[in-house]
């Protein structure tokens, strides 16, 4: 039987020489939380990027709580359901209000409601109680750009969230209680989430451990990458 | 028409030239070092307009549709050259989109114009088409350049605002949405400038030339209304077109940027 979340078999390259990895497929289990590990230079973000449908990825097939995806078909709404959350967390320029609340503007959102009642509960859980939402982002300090664009992931409320070195940026005193909302947030019914990871001493929690590195995925217990 | 118009011989064109050799001659004295260059282009604005003009003289004197079609075909391609000319990034098909964008609007604007509102008799009477259709390629190239560059540069250096709206779902129209609008005002900065400047800072060079010329200044005015208009409608119309070409070749159909 199908895990709840299959994509593969995905290929990653730079350029049209170097492989990083190829005939891929990761797995997620439903209500889990699974780091992925590897040494820099791996092909981790590439990875992430090929499950979002960010780059290319032909033949790879999509599998969602029993809903498969026609190869390339319909990408949008993937993504709307399996988010990437960027490594440098790119935010828009304008308000912190238009930056949480822009996913619920789009066609993939319309079915939905920005709730800023919840908005302001998850940015206290970060230690951005404090910042107003009609403020300006472009002075907001690395840390804070981190917090934000983890808030919004989290509120966007995704099946699956890809994130990419969430807590880089994020001092350690904040970085604990960040990654303890990202466990909460995956553990829960209709849920899972999927982790890049650059040891900041957590992750060893995590329900399942997925190891890129020389071209192979290997998973070190729990989750499945084959 | 009235009959004062002075018409230019070789000793007006001299004394014209005088007053070029004196700019250059002032540059020397002050040192400016534009005396070399300011002969250069002086040489190629008389080489270049004076070969249009033996052209033009030739296409008016032959007046037949294929030579003016002609002309204007060779024309647009190279004001689809000079629009890729000016900007900074490229891609695959870059020429034949600026091509298609300009192509369009000039066909689009310059038949209204010359068919609808001049009413040149016959259609193709070169007296009207050429210069009309010239100026609508002429602006809409400043306007096509300047959206494309602009459209190209976002899509080079705001490549993670494009993918963040991707990552949350965004459909292809809904992450081109900002770059296309940008762009398209980018474009028509220039145009909507000189129509608010028109009248009151600048007398439009074609208004000028025309009262120059020895018409009443009210019909000088109303030309000029329809030039405005006329050019404001290509360069929207090329700029957009432009923007969308641009767009649908440098993102797939799912949105995603190529690379």
């Amino acid at each position: 039987m199908d895990a709840w979340f299959v994509c593969g078999p995905l290929e990653g390259r730079i350029g049209d020489s170097r492989v990083l990895f190829r005939n891929t497929v990761v797995e997620l289990a439903e209500a889990s939380l699974t780091v992925l590990e590897g040494p820099s230079g791996a092909g981790k973000t590439t990875l992430l990027r090929a499950i979002a449908g960010l780059d290319p990825a032909p033949g790879a097939r999509r599998h969602l709580a029993g809903r498969t995806w026609a190869p390339s078909g319909a990408l949008a709404e993937w993504r709307s359901q399996v988010t990437w959350l960027a490594q440098d967390a790119p935010l828009l320029g304008g308000t912190v209000r238009d930056n949480l609340a822009f996913p619920f503007r789009l066609r993939a959102g319309r079915s939905r409601r920005f709730d800023p009642q919840r908005a302001g509960e998850m940015m206290d859980a970060v230690g951005l109680g404090g910042l107003d939402f009609e403020r300006g982002v472009a002075r907001l300090s690395g840390g804070e750009r981190h917090r934000l664009a983890l808030v919004r992931g989290l509120l966007w409320d995704p099946p699956v969230l890809l994130a990419d070195e969430p807590l880089s940026g994020i001092d350690p005193e904040r970085s604990a209680a960040c990654w303890e909302l990202v466990a909460q947030w995956a553990r829960r019914p209709g849920h899972a989430a999927l982790v890049v990871m650059h040891d900041e001493g957590f992750g060893t929690d995590a329900d399942g451990r997925l190891r890129l590195d020389g071209g192979a995925l290997r998973a070190l217990h729990g989750g499945s990458g084959a | 028409m009235n009959t004062a118009t002075v018409e230019l011989g070789w000793l007006h064109l001299l004394a014209a030239t005088g007053l070029v050799l004196a700019a250059g001659l002032l540059s020397l004295l002050l040192r400016l070092g534009v005396g070399r260059r300011l002969a250069l282009v002086s040489l190629r604005t008389v080489v270049q307009l004076g070969l249009l003009g033996l052209v033009l003289e030739r296409v008016f004197a032959l007046d037949r549709a294929v030579l003016v079609v002609g002309l204007l075909g060779v024309m647009t391609i190279f004001a689809a050259r000079e629009a890729v000319a000016r900007t900074r990034h490229r891609y695959p098909g870059v020429y034949w989109d600026a091509w298609m964008a300009i192509s369009t609007a000039a066909l689009l604007v310059g038949s209204v114009v010359t068919q609808v509102v001049v009413g040149a008799e016959p259609w193709f009477a070169p007296r009207y088409v050429i210069p009309l259709v010239g100026m609508i390629l002429g602006n809409s190239l400043t306007g096509i350049s300047l959206c494309l560059d602009r459209f190209l540069e976002h899509l080079d250096t705001r490549r993670d605002e494009i993918e963040l709206r991707l990552a949350f779902g965004a459909t292809r129209r809904e992450a081109m949405t900002q770059p296309l609008t940008e762009a398209v005002r980018t474009g028509l900065v220039p145009l909507m400038n000189a129509m608010a400047a028109a009248g009151i800072v600048s007398l439009p060079g074609m208004m000028t030339g025309q009262i120059l010329a020895g018409s009443p200044p009210l019909q000088a005015v109303a030309y000029q209304v329809v030039v405005m208009f006329m050019l404001a409608a290509s360069t929207s119309i090329g700029a957009m077109i432009v923007a969308i070409l641009a767009a649908l070749r440098r993102t797939r159909p799912d949105g995603s940027l190529e690379d």
